[in-house]
């Protein structure tokens, strides 16, 4: 391929005609639902990329989405690994001529991106609109109120024998036992991990068809290893540190990252008590305030609503800076807010023992735990698997190496 | 023809002013020009060449004040400033501050005298590139000539030395401004422009580097009467520029600095790669640009420019420029070839906007300015023609041409025909 062909690729859909161009004007329309017109100002003058220190010098990113987001592009976009490497850390935003906002472009993308990839794609299509919030809440109130309507009958049948003593009476399980709440939980959990890899089996092949219509790809790197440097780089935050315009969404993204990660692992240890080889003898549940677990929980949960409420304050503005924040970002931001906040509630109440407000804020705690968990392929929080499949996919095919590319030489 | 006319009223002694002053009193009107600096010429008179026809300003120039020295109708004030205007179309009254120069003009000096003084001021005529003594001629061409004497930056030891050594009336340091009030018919705005400042594209290293100059200092560089003598030096160790890279759009289109084109920076760009090839054969130009806007027949000019391999065009704004021990790095987006360079070169020269003057001097009268600045081309009063770049960016022809129509709607202000 020589480059004159490479060149005009990206920008022509069929036929190798350069001066065929298919644009989806639904699709530019479905965009500017999503991040305003603003797109439409671009000039492509190159600034966005060039200023970008995440994108790679070969086809950098976000100069030619710019383009194809324009001209209504649909299925390059849609393959794209490049926008999912992008951070929205602004830089392209803040420096750009024409106030285009080349990180609110990407940003619309990458949720246009998640909405075409997720399976099913009807539940998608209502986690993105706001007019069915309610219906998505009223799924998990129904479910846990059957689970709960159902539970001495199903106790009965399976020869459950309900707990008992003071201690059980003062957790939680003498409503919600652990046997209801992990089957419940485990069930919706499987069923996530099901559309979440036939979600990933869709993006993947969109991704191989970015690079080559008939899908085969030549791998620079191992899929193990490409794996290992995207989660290394996730953990590390190698590439937020290398934003300039929004520095602070560096430290809300850790306290988040790693409050989530603090708060899942002692959820794992609480799910696998039947079964933990590790657990032994005389585990006492619930948790003393001084547990260790206890505290891992805290703190995690305090990291979470730090970072959010850090977010939250960037994304008021809704400056070039900042970036817009719309539905699918505020959805988001909201339903962590209030699993954490209501999960904070709900241990305070606990501790100063108030029956029964304490069950009803653990069950609305539970039902925004249910939307953020069962609807993660779906809604903005999809982003922790799509970005790290296309990280792992840029490892894998080298899109990061410019190692080839003379840096500082005048050609 | 009506010599009994009120006079018209030029503001800004530019090309365009000189011209409007010129045209209305080559056919029998009055003039009185006045102008703010010390000298005729503005910023014309700082060129190296004018495009596209590569000629010296000092042709046009020259022509120019030629037909205002010979012609006894045009007054000019340098060193002046409008402090008021009232009345209207046909009749004005218009107080002017004549600001002091200290020399009384009345005794010659020369330059055998500032060889005595020490004080010196930075040379806004070459863009502060070098210095000049507090007692200076603002430059070889200057109309009016004669020396202006800068007593912000005079020591009280040159003082004394002037008044030692100065021929007796040379020098008035009790020189006092003096506001004078004129009755004009018409009023014509030619106050003209200024470069962006470039210290504001704090991306592109400005007075961080030394090796990055904007558009206007390369004019001075590639000019004889220039510091420079007219050769091409890098500034930080006067070695020739042999690699230069010439960045399109600093601040021009550009909704952080000026969101609108400049309209001139282009062909000035593609004239200053002119000056680098046609002074040194060995040496590279690359072009950075987001557009090349040539209109009609300037595009020869720039297709020209493409024949020279040494000339390198790459579609790409010029998003950050650093320094890599003396040379410069510049990062752009190659938007044709979708690649990120980092190419080096031994100097840029950033082809910054055109900033109208009054975006913070307004004429004190009540006119219309658009958000930049400039004076609003729909509003139409009658008996003030705003002309060239004090009404939105333009080149030397086309001023000129707007200052020859400007005239004749100024004269027919002015009553008195048949």
């Amino acid at each position: 391929m020589d480059t004159n062909e490479e060149t005009v690729q990206g920008q022509v859909v069929s036929n190798n005609d350069p001066l065929t161009i298919k644009s989806d004007l639904d699709f530019i329309e479905a965009l500017r639902n999503r991040c305003g017109d603003y797109f439409l100002k671009c000039m492509q003058c190159g600034t966005c990329s060039a200023t970008c220190n995440i994108a790679p010098d070969k086809a950098p990113f976000p100069g030619k989405e710019m383009a194809w987001a324009s001209w209504g592009i649909k299925d390059r976009l849609m393959n794209d690994p490049d926008v999912w490497l992008c951070y929205q850390c602004n830089d392209c935003s803040t420096r750009c001529p024409r106030g285009a906002r080349p990180g609110d472009l990407l940003a619309a993308v990458r949720q246009e991106s998640i909405v075409q990839h997720a399976f099913p794609r009807f539940l998608s299509r209502w986690v993105n609109e706001p007019q069915s919030i309610l219906l998505l809440l009223s799924i998990p109130i129904i479910l846990l109120s059957l689970a709960l309507i159902l539970r001495d009958s199903i106790e009965e049948a399976l020869g459950i024998t309900k707990e008992v003593g003071d201690q059980i009476l003062y957790s939680y399980s003498s409503i919600f036992p652990h046997w209801l709440l992990n089957s419940f939980f485990l069930f919706f959990t499987a069923l996530v991990i099901i559309a979440l890899i036939v979600g990933v089996k869709r993006f993947w092949s969109s991704l191989k068809a970015f690079d080559n219509p008939d899908g085969s790809i030549t791998p620079v790197k191992g899929l193990m290893p490409s794996i290992f440097s995207a989660v290394k780089n996730i953990i590390t935050h190698e590439n937020f540190s290398k934003c300039t315009a929004e520095r602070t969404r560096q430290f809300s993204h850790i306290a988040i990252f790693f409050g989530f990660i603090a708060l899942s692992c002692v959820t794992l240890w609480i799910i696998t008590l039947g079964i933990n080889p590790l657990i032994s003898g005389s585990f006492v549940y619930p948790f003393g305030f001084w547990s260790p677990w206890k505290i891992l929980a805290n703190l995690g949960g305090l990291a979470l609503i730090g970072g959010i409420g850090l977010i939250i304050r960037d994304r008021m503005r809704h400056d070039a800076q900042a970036g817009a924040g719309n539905y699918y970002d505020w959805a988001f931001l909201t339903t962590i807010f209030i699993v954490v906040a209501t999960g904070f509630f709900t241990e305070a109440l606990h501790y100063v023992r108030l029956e029964p407000h304490r069950h009803i804020a653990y069950f609305v705690h539970l039902v925004f735990v249910f939307t953020l968990i069962v609807y993660l392929p779906y809604s903005k929080f999809a982003h922790v698997i799509y970005r790290t499949v296309a990280m792992v996919y840029a490892e894998h095919t080298g899109r990061n190496d410019d190692v080839s590319l003379d840096k500082g030489e005048n050609k | 023809m009506n010599v009994s006319a009120k006079p018209i009223l030029v503001i800004g002694g530019g090309i365009a002013g000189m011209t409007a002053a010129a045209e209305a009193a080559e056919v029998g009107y009055r003039v009185i020009l006045v102008e703010k600096e010390a000298y005729l010429g503005g910023r014309i008179i700082r060129m190296h060449r004018y495009f596209p026809k590569m000629c010296p300003p000092t042709c046009g120039f020259e022509i120019n004040t030629r037909r205002i020295r010979q012609n006894s109708r045009i007054a000019v004030y340098t060193f002046t400033t409008v402090e008021e205007i009232t009345g209207k179309a046909g009749n004005f009254v218009v107080k002017v501050k004549k600001h002091p120069k200290y020399v009384t003009g009345q005794k010659p000096l020369d330059d055998s005298i500032t060889e005595h003084i020490t004080s010196e001021r930075d040379n806004d005529f070459n863009y502060g590139m070098n210095k000049t003594k507090a007692l200076y001629q603002p430059h070889d061409m200057a109309y009016p000539r004669g020396y202006v004497l800068d007593r912000d930056v005079l020591s009280d030891s040159d003082a004394e030395t002037l008044v030692k050594i100065c021929p007796e009336g040379a020098i008035d340091f009790e020189m006092q401004e003096e506001e004078i009030e004129i009755n004009v018919g018409a009023v014509i705005i030619a106050t003209g422009w200024r470069p962006y400042d470039a210290n504001k594209l704090d991306n592109l290293g400005y007075g961080q580097f030394p090796n990055v100059i904007t558009n206007v200092m390369m004019e001075r560089l590639a000019a004889k009467s220039g510091p420079t003598g007219g050769e091409i030096i890098r500034p930080s160790d006067g070695k020739k520029a042999e690699n230069v890279a010439f960045v399109h759009c600093a601040g021009s289109r550009d909704e952080n600095h000026l969101p609108y084109c400049s309209a001139v920076c282009c062909m000035a760009s593609l004239k200053q790669v002119r000056y680098l090839r046609e002074k040194n054969e060995n040496a590279r130009a690359t072009v950075f640009y987001i557009d090349i806007r040539t209109v009609g027949s300037e595009e020869k000019f720039y297709y020209d420019l493409l024949e020279d391999d040494k000339i390198s065009f790459i579609k790409g704004k010029v998003a950050g420029i650093s320094e890599d021990s003396g040379n410069l790095i510049l990062d752009v987006e190659d938007t044709i070839n979708r690649e990120k360079l980092h190419n080096k070169f031994d100097m840029a020269v950033l082809a910054t906007g055109m900033v109208p003057n009054t975006a913070d001097l307004k004429i004190p009268f009540e006119l219309k300015y658009d958000m930049y600045g400039f004076i609003d081309r729909s509003a139409n009063i009658e008996g003030i023609y705003a002309v060239g770049c004090a009404k939105g960016p333009c080149d030397v022809s086309r001023a000129v041409k707007e200052s020859t129509a400007a005239t004749l709607k100024a004269i027919q202000c002015l009553g008195g025909g048949d």
